[in-house]
């Protein structure tokens, strides 16, 4: 129906409506008339399909068991993350020992350059860019809330494992912790991987104790 | 159905009341469309949350941040600017504009239209002073204090009565369907607006919500979508169903349609708003609710959409020469958009990935620039040349206005969307390996910066244009002079508003529908088997209803014909469609969702400091951008959960006693509900989470020391400002009024407690030798008492507690509960999830 065609053709009330044209309704407000189309088709199913999809949906979530609740899947997804987590961790602890992440490890630029990539996202918010744990503030050294990494201590064991250790779980859960802070266990956020290379940055940066 | 007219009256309607609500509409546009560029480019540049002053005033100012200025007030300041403020008046201009001449009646009380127009510009006022200043309810969309929120009632009321009033009064038997949605909105504001803000004031202003937790949880996005609904939404369909027909000189597309629509409309909006809190720990039959309504609400929104572009039929060629029709057609394309893709973010699966992102930005805005921004001015073009008398001062600008504010929409929303799904995507990568997430969030922020400038600039495209529409009315209105319609009316002999409440209440489609609402629920919340009974019986009952419908269905529209004779039955059954959703899924809540119905995790109670400091981060605005909320969601969980805790998303029960609760509906930066942690050894009250206090510290004053690409405010005046610890009493007096179970305590030990905490925190900072705040130099001891005192010792006290819960032990096994679905089918399965939580 073209649109001129619809202008001059329109019927008022019940006569067209016999004739099954489109109506144009009798009344008129302030003007604005109104025609009665029959409701376009596709419309009227997708307003149908969405009331039978929530027939359906309801049905088989409330009356099958072909769905876990939103609890049951993310705990057993959970379950299967730190599984192949510990898995990951063993597998990287078997397969390397002090001397190698020392040889290997913290003396090849690359892979001491990676380390050094995250600790610049992750750890110079506490540790400080040169490690010292200090912020320069005009001629002041204001403390960081981290230990200083270069100051020849380490509180929590001194060998490069004990470093790994340190970083990957955080703070021992019994140790106070330096001025009540703790270190978060950063094996939430990075594989081991990663973690051995920022250890190899760390010793990179402490070269004489461990033997560079 | 035409009524013979025995006599005629002259009318003047009152165009006044119109122009001054257009003039402040566009008044306000320009102000919160101003504050929200502001805001855009705030997420860009830390330094345009009061720094930039530095440069503008050359040095003048001296600050790393204002506190007016910050995002977390502002934001606020931009929402309810442009809901309340710009689409506010420019509803009220169209409504007062079309009721009296669909009513052929002027508006019924003068006094009414100046006390609603003038008390909604000093609410309005109001609002301005008081968001930046930091007072707020913090609940998102409902953050005005009490006294503003009592007056906006009020307003409301006066506005209801001058509108009823006026219906009463009409010349003009039956009502037309832009009328129908006027109602809609009347009747489902006034019901939202109460029941989410009842509060108990605790002293001027700072009051506290009645609801906590869940019911607050749904009570909010109740109101906050509903807000969405009702204050752009069903207003502006109501002004499109007067002014585009009028404009195109055509007739509406669908009688019928608009009836089959707004009903649908009107019944099915309510009962979408859990789709705010999908994924979540909600319970999952009320989310179930919220996403399939959600999506059953597709159809009913475009309805309007399609009697709004099907009426242009016949009129597409004034598209080229009438800037008014360009408007109303964007406008509703941009409505159809914006109504195809609410659905569509309500499908969990996609919420999954767009919620906390810019993705709903976009959403909303499409809605609020294209939909809301174009009619208003479609409408302002259309009004100016008859309320001055004259003509369009310039078609031309309205044409450039329409080009450059279409282009800023698009290059806005498709920024917003962009962003969205991009951070959304990087937010779930998860790195070789598949152990550990691949981005950190601050990364995901700065990969986003791109699109977040074009934001800003699409933005301001649209403010631009928008000051061309303000030039333009503004020309146009001096070329006139300020002139009211007066007209002949026929006064027809007085048959309608006869109905009585029997007639309006019991027939078949009523009956069908309460009845059918009613085994629908049944079939909710009834054990296993009688649900299924009653969901056989909701099916014959809807198949009887159509056979019904289709043997005597003349009787039908006969009666909703009269119907439409009738205002008050018309309003009343419109109250009823609204109310049923509304009851259905908060009465449930308030009824099951009990302390003692709470297993597995218990909120501790905070501290007086911890209060305060609560207090401080509602009142700076923090929920902007800072969720409390990790989903049921693998990505959530694994980067914000706790190392080695399988089920660390978060449970009801540990935000119980939060009043407001502060989940949040977008991540700007990181969620913070694992931000807390245990006693500190050797301590009384000092905690220490996943950061130490020094962090928080050094965060606070300079965020991009700790978090190198934040975006995130630098917050200088909470090392400056006191912490409010004498009104600490009062506000405990207020939590254990709604419940929350505080021991009782004199305000002498809540101040003492308040006291020795700050200091520990206080003592614990200065020994670790904190930066002082430019211009101290104090030795520790002096520095630790100054610090005690500040509030940013109080704020760390709140981040250092936040999420930190304690078990309670269940009672025996879990057993079906009346009203909640979700216990039946735990039953059914035999599958326990909770024994995770007794690990």
């Amino acid at each position: 129906m073209s649109d001129e065609a619809s202008e001059t053709e329109v019927k008022r009330g019940a006569f067209a409506k016999e004739k099954g044209e489109v109506i144009l309704r009798e009344h008129e407000y302030d003007g604005i008339q109104e025609f009665d189309q029959k409701l376009p088709n596709w419309w009227l199913f997708t307003f149908y399909f969405a009331i039978a999809w929530f027939l359906i949906y309801w049905v088989i979530y409330y009356h099958t068991d072909a769905y876990r609740t939103d609890s049951e899947k993310i705990v057993s997804k959970m379950s299967a993350l730190q599984e192949q987590k510990e898995a990951a961790l063993a597998d990287a602890l078997g397969s390397i020992s002090n001397e190698q992440l020392v040889n290997d490890w913290a003396k090849s630029p690359a892979k001491v350059a990676a380390g050094e990539a995250i600790y610049t996202t992750h750890c110079v918010a506490c540790h400080a860019a040169d490690l010292t744990s200090t912020l320069a503030v005009g001629d002041q050294k204001i403390p960081l809330p981290g230990l200083s990494l270069v100051d020849g201590e380490w509180k929590y064991g001194s060998q490069p494992l004990d470093l790994f250790k340190l970083i990957n779980d955080g703070t021992p859960a019994d140790s106070a912790g330096h001025n009540g802070a703790k270190m978060q266990a950063w094996g939430q956020m990075l594989k081991p991987e990663e973690i051995f290379e920022v250890t190899a940055f760390i010793i990179s940066k402490n070269p004489d104790e461990f033997g560079l | 159905m035409s009524t013979p007219a025995t006599q005629t009256a002259t009318i003047q309607y009152d165009d006044k009341t119109v122009r001054q609500f257009m003039f402040f509409s566009v008044l306000w546009g320009l102000v919160g469309m101003l504050v929200g560029v502001i805001c855009a480019t705030q997420l860009s540049w830390w330094q345009m949350n009061g720094k930039f002053l530095e440069t503008l005033t050359f040095g003048a100012v001296q600050a790393d941040g204002i506190s007016y200025l910050t995002f977390g007030r502002l934001r606020p300041l931009h929402t309810n600017a442009v809901i309340f403020a710009f689409v506010g008046n420019m509803m009220f201009a169209g409504i007062y504009y079309s009721t009296q001449r669909l009513c052929k009646a002027r508006t019924a009380s003068d006094l009414l239209s100046k006390i609603h127009m003038w008390g909604w510009q000093l609410i309005i006022v109001a609002a301005a002073v008081s968001l930046p200043a930091g007072l707020t309810r913090g609940k998102e969309y409902a953050e005005l204090i009490w006294p503003i929120n009592i007056a906006v009632a009020l307003i409301w009321v006066v506005f209801a009565v001058n509108f009823f009033w006026t219906l009463a009064k009409r010349n003009e038997s039956s009502l037309y369907v832009a009328l129908w949605f006027y109602i809609a909105t009347i009747v489902t504001v006034a019901m939202l607006y109460i029941v989410n803000h009842l509060s108990l004031p605790t002293s001027f202003p700072p009051s506290y919500p009645v609801f906590g937790r869940r019911q607050a949880g749904l009570v909010r996005w109740w109101h906050g979508d509903t807000a969405v609904a009702c204050f752009p939404t069903t207003p502006i369909l109501g002004i499109m169903y007067y002014f585009l027909p009028k404009a195109a000189n055509r007739p509406v597309y669908s009688y019928r349609l608009s009836i089959i629509h707004f009903w649908s409309l009107v019944f099915i909006y309510i009962w979408a708003g859990p789709h705010h809190l999908l994924n979540t720990s909600l319970p999952r039959w009320l989310q179930m609710l919220g996403m399939l309504f959600s999506l059953m609400l597709w159809a009913p929104s475009w309805g309007g959409m399609l009697n709004g572009l099907l009426t242009l039929r016949g009129a597409w060629n004034k598209l080229r020469t009438d800037p008014v029709i360009k408007f109303f057609a964007a406008g509703v394309t941009f409505y159809g958009m914006a109504t195809f893709e609410g659905p569509l973010l309500s499908i969990r699966a996609v919420n999954q990935l767009s919620h906390y992102t810019d993705w709903t930005i976009g959403h909303v805005h499409s809605g609020a620039l294209g939909w809301n921004g174009f009619m208003a001015a479609g409408m302002f073009y259309w009004l100016a040349p008859r309320l001055w008398k004259t003509k369009l001062w310039s078609v031309a600008m309205a044409n450039m206005h329409f080009w450059i504010g279409l282009v800023g929409i698009l290059l806005y929303v498709a920024a917003m969307w962009t962003a969205g799904v991009m951070q959304g995507l990087m937010l779930g990568e998860v790195a070789e390996g598949g152990t550990t997430l691949k981005y950190d969030f601050v990364e995901t922020l700065k990969a986003i910066q791109p699109q977040y400038i074009l934001r800003s600039f699409g933005g301001t495209l649209f403010l631009l244009g928008f000051v061309l529409c303000a030039i333009n009315l503004w020309k146009t209105a001096r070329s006139g002079q300020p002139h009211d319609d007066t007209v002949e009316v026929a006064v027809p002999v007085r048959s309608h508003d006869s109905m009585k409440l029997r007639e309006t209440l019991i027939n078949d489609p009523v009956a069908y529908c309460i009845l059918g609402c009613f085994t629908l629920c049944l079939w909710f919340f009834l054990p296993p088997y009688a649900n299924v009974a009653a969901l056989v019986v909701t099916i014959l009952l809807a198949i009887k209803a159509i056979h019904g419908f289709r043997t005597r269905g003349a009787k039908w529209i006969d009666w909703h014909e009269r119907l439409l004779h009738n205002y008050l039955p018309f309003t009343l059954l419109v109250f009823i469609a609204v109310a049923i959703g509304g009851a259905v899924q908060i009465i449930p809540s308030l009824i099951v969702n009990r302390e003692e119905n709470v297993e597995g995790r218990l909120q501790e109670l905070y501290t007086p400091l911890e209060l305060a400091g609560r207090d401080i981060y509602v009142s700076e605005g923090c929920y902007n951008c800072h969720s409390q909320m990790i989903r049921m969601l693998m990505p959530d969980v694994m980067r914000y959960s706790r190392a080695g805790k399988e089920d660390d998303f978060s449970h009801l029960g540990e935000s119980l006693f939060d009043h407001p609760f502060q989940w949040g509906s977008k991540r700007t930066g990181p969620d913070l509900a694992r931000e807390g942690g245990e006693i500190v050894e050797g301590s009384k009250f000092m905690r220490t989470g996943v950061r130490d206090n020094v962090w928080h510290y050094n965060h606070f004053m300079n965020p991009r020391q700790t978090s190198e690409g934040s975006n995130m405010p630098a917050y200088p005046w909470l090392f400056e400002q006191e912490t409010d610890i004498k009104a600490l009493p009062k506000k405990i007096a207020v939590q254990r009024k709604l419940g929350v179970p505080y021991p009782a305590m004199n305000q002498h030990e809540i101040i003492d407690k308040a006291r020795m905490q700050s200091l520990e925190i206080a003592n614990n900072l200065a020994a670790a030798k904190v930066l002082q705040p430019a211009g101290l130099e104090m030795d520790q001891e002096e520095f630790a008492k100054y610090l005690a005192d500040r509030q940013v010792v109080a704020l760390i006290a709140y981040m250092q507690k936040l999420g930190t819960y304690r078990i309670q032990e269940k009672k025996g096994p879990a057993e079906g509960q009346p009203l909640d679905p979700d216990s039946y089918r735990t039953e059914i399965t035999g599958n326990d999830d909770s024994t995770a939580n007794n690990e």
